[in-house]
């Protein structure tokens, strides 16, 4: 049976929204989260170093500790009845990493030293797969306990749509142990001490004794607790896996999405054995189709000179919006042959203004579910 | 052209779907026609995915290799994998030893995906084609033109040298930060511009991108509002469109109200930011001249404020 977003948000623990950036993808996953709570849930969206507008919309501020709840009032105030509850948690990658090293460091001194570390400090958040591992890491908290029906995961952006689901691989793949090791020359036999010279020598001459050293340093520490997130990233492979998790793809009507599209199927069914129930292709067109040409009303009226040559100059307008819809459609079609039977394919309208009020946000709820 | 336009290094960035692309293509074109060398760069990223410059070029598969399109137009990927070999080939006299350690898995795996080394690599592949010197010692570029990828990764590079020189601050790395970081700090040498189209949601993506650009002491050559659609109706043939009615429900009137809002946010703009905009007409052209239009309006262009 094809899946259905209703569907999704009545039987699933969690939806996570896959995209590339700008495409909208922040926004679809605020109205699933909204649709969830209209049917009863107890909703969390999560998202990921999010915008300001998205924050403002919600009433909710960013960089909390914990998840902040919609406040009910303000979901009425703008007609929209909720049935559950909407939470929305906007992360600061840096705050979340933090919390994981304080857990994990085994004492409070370990976890200030490693807190207060020169390089800790200024580049966690920017290693490889980071953000993506604090998603997981929050989710998975979730997850365990009870608060929530439904968890709607907002990945962080990226240029790919699929960066988030390789980032177990490539954090993994980092936090390797035979790589650190080769950074922890006390460790290992004879080759790898050989090898561990080599690469001391290199970075002695990249960045100066006095840098490697403070490097090495660092990696002493944060090892211990990059190795435990390591041993997590199979279980979170293991989790993305399980049946009660979805996957959704927001994309546009670009080429690339078609691209995009393609890659996530490779990637999902056969590579990862991930459960992909559909797509949303943002921002098309495709509701203008049936309007009427200007020409029309043109024609069958005697209008005065004023609005017959307003209307034909609409008319050159309607001209090239007719090509972009017919691009759309297109690019619609073409998704819809890619995609498999049981995966939907729901296009959601462009919105001129932006989605950046709770109208917005409900109105596209309102068509995730009638779709 | 406007001097903003011409610096040596001209960094384009702004959010996907704006046409930053298209517009790099377009000022890479008329800055040729204003006798200049250009090159033309996009980042590789780390999946090694097909370059979206090159496609938009004409089908082109970019590399770290600099691709001829004309005689003074070429193109190239920034590689940080090309950057890391030749920055330690730079430093280290043994052959051997480099050969040694990009062998080493554990290396690989380290500059991909430690903090900052990617960029650092981009980096230093920059500033190898900056300094790049013809044989009669003229530089070989008298222009780069980088189409930056989507917000966040084109703060992280931008700010790069920044971050860096606070944990490295010595060394060859450092060295190499400083001197990067006076070119891309020097209003004589470098600018950012920024793709925005004249619609509410990118032009507050467009506002924050600048706050962000200058936090990191890169200097902003302007905004470029990209597709703007000339008004073609008079104050009363708006009134008789309004008069209507039912006016939005005709194919079209999405544009015709796009219009009315548009000067609602250039006017937004112009009240906010302090440097030049630049605007771009819309044009359904097919690609080729495309390019060629809106170099001629670059090259015409002049600042809205």
């Amino acid at each position: 049976m094809k899946h259905s977003t209703r569907e999704l948000l009545e039987t699933m623990r969690v939806i996570v929204c896959c995209g590339a950036g700008g495409v909208g993808k922040t926004s679809v996953a605020a109205s699933l989260a909204l649709a969830g709570a209209q049917l009863g849930k107890r909703v969390l969206v999560l998202t990921i170093d999010p915008s300001k507008r998205l924050a403002e919309t919600l009433g909710v501020s960013r960089h909390q500790e914990e998840p902040v709840p919609v406040d009910p009032e303000r979901l009425a105030d703008a007609g929209v009845e909720v049935s559950g509850s909407l939470s929305a948690w906007m992360l600061d990658p840096q705050m979340v990493s933090d919390a994981v090293v304080r857990r994990l460091s085994g004492s409070n001194d370990n976890a200030k030293q490693l807190l207060n570390n020169n390089i800790y400090k200024n580049v966690t958040a920017m290693v490889a797969g980071m953000q993506e591992y604090t998603a997981v890491e929050a989710l998975h908290g979730f997850i365990k306990d009870d608060a929530y029906d439904l968890i709607i995961l907002d990945t962080p952006p990226s240029r790919n749509a699929l960066h988030f689901l390789d980032a177990p691989n490539r954090i993994t793949e980092f936090l390797d142990g035979r790589v650190f090791r080769f950074f922890l020359p006390k460790e290992g036999g004879l080759f790898q001490k050989a090898t561990s010279k080599v690469l001391e020598r290199v970075l002695h001459v990249a960045l100066g004794k006095d840098s490697t050293a403070e490097l090495l340093a660092f990696f002493r520490m944060f090892s211990g607790i990059l190795m435990h997130l390591g041993r997590d990233a199979k279980g979170m492979r293991e989790f993305f896996a399980e049946p009660s998790v979805a996957f959704v793809i927001v994309t546009s009507p670009e080429k690339e999405a078609l691209l995009e599209a393609e890659y996530f199927k490779r990637k999902t069914t056969t590579e990862l054995g991930l459960n992909l129930c559909g797509v949303y292709l943002n921002r098309t067109l495709l509701d203008l189709e049936n309007q009427a040409a200007p020409e029309t009303v043109l024609s069958s009226d005697n209008h005065d000179a004023c609005l017959s040559s307003a209307l034909e100059k609409l008319q050159v307008m309607a001209n090239s919006e007719k090509k972009l819809i017919a691009g759309h459609r297109e690019i619609y079609e073409e998704l819809a042959a890619r995609i498999e039977t049981k995966q939907f394919l729901t296009p959601l309208p462009y919105l001129s203004e932006g989605v950046s009020t709770l109208n917005h946000l409900t109105y596209l709820a309102g068509r995730l579910c009638s779709a | 052209m406007l001097a903003g336009l011409m610096k040596r290094v001209v960094l384009v960035s702004g959010k996907g779907g704006v046409g930053r692309t298209t517009v790099s293509i377009a000022l890479a074109r008329a800055a040729v026609a204003n006798g200049k060398r250009v090159l033309l760069c996009e980042l590789q990223d780390q999946e090694n995915t097909e370059s979206a410059l090159g496609r938009a070029l004409g089908g082109f598969s970019l590399s770290e290799n600099i691709t001829r399109l004309q005689p003074d137009l070429n193109a190239c990927l920034l590689s940080s994998r090309y950057g890391h070999i030749r920055f330690l080939t730079s430093l280290l006299p043994a052959k051997a030893l480099i050969t040694a350690a990009l062998k080493s898995r554990a290396l690989q795996v380290f500059l991909n995906s430690a903090p900052s080394f990617f960029e650092m690599g981009i980096f230093y592949h920059f500033l190898e084609l900056y300094k790049a010197k013809e044989a009669d010692g003229s530089y070989s570029y008298d222009m780069i033109i980088i189409d930056m990828p989507a917000t966040g990764h084109a703060l992280a590079l931008t700010g790069l040298p920044e971050i860096l020189l606070r944990l490295i601050p010595g060394g060859p790395i450092a060295r190499l930060l400083r001197e990067g970081q006076a070119y891309l700090n020097d209003p004589e040498v470098c600018a950012a511009w920024i793709v925005s189209l004249a619609e509410q949601l990118p032009v507050s993506e467009a506002l924050e991108l600048l706050a962000g650009l200058q936090k990191t002491n890169v200097p902003v050559g302007g905004l470029v509002l990209n597709r703007l659609e000339t008004n073609p109706f008079n104050e009363s043939e708006m009134n008789c469109l309004d008069a209507l009615g039912d006016v939005d429900d005709l194919l079209g009137a999405r544009v015709f109200r796009n219009i009315q809002r548009m000067d609602v946010q250039i006017e937004r703009l112009r009240k906010s930011v302090q440097v030049p905009i630049v605007g771009l007409k819309e044009c359904k052209d097919n690609a080729q001249n495309l390019f060629d239009t809106l170099a001629r309006e670059l090259n015409a262009a002049e600042n809205l404020v």
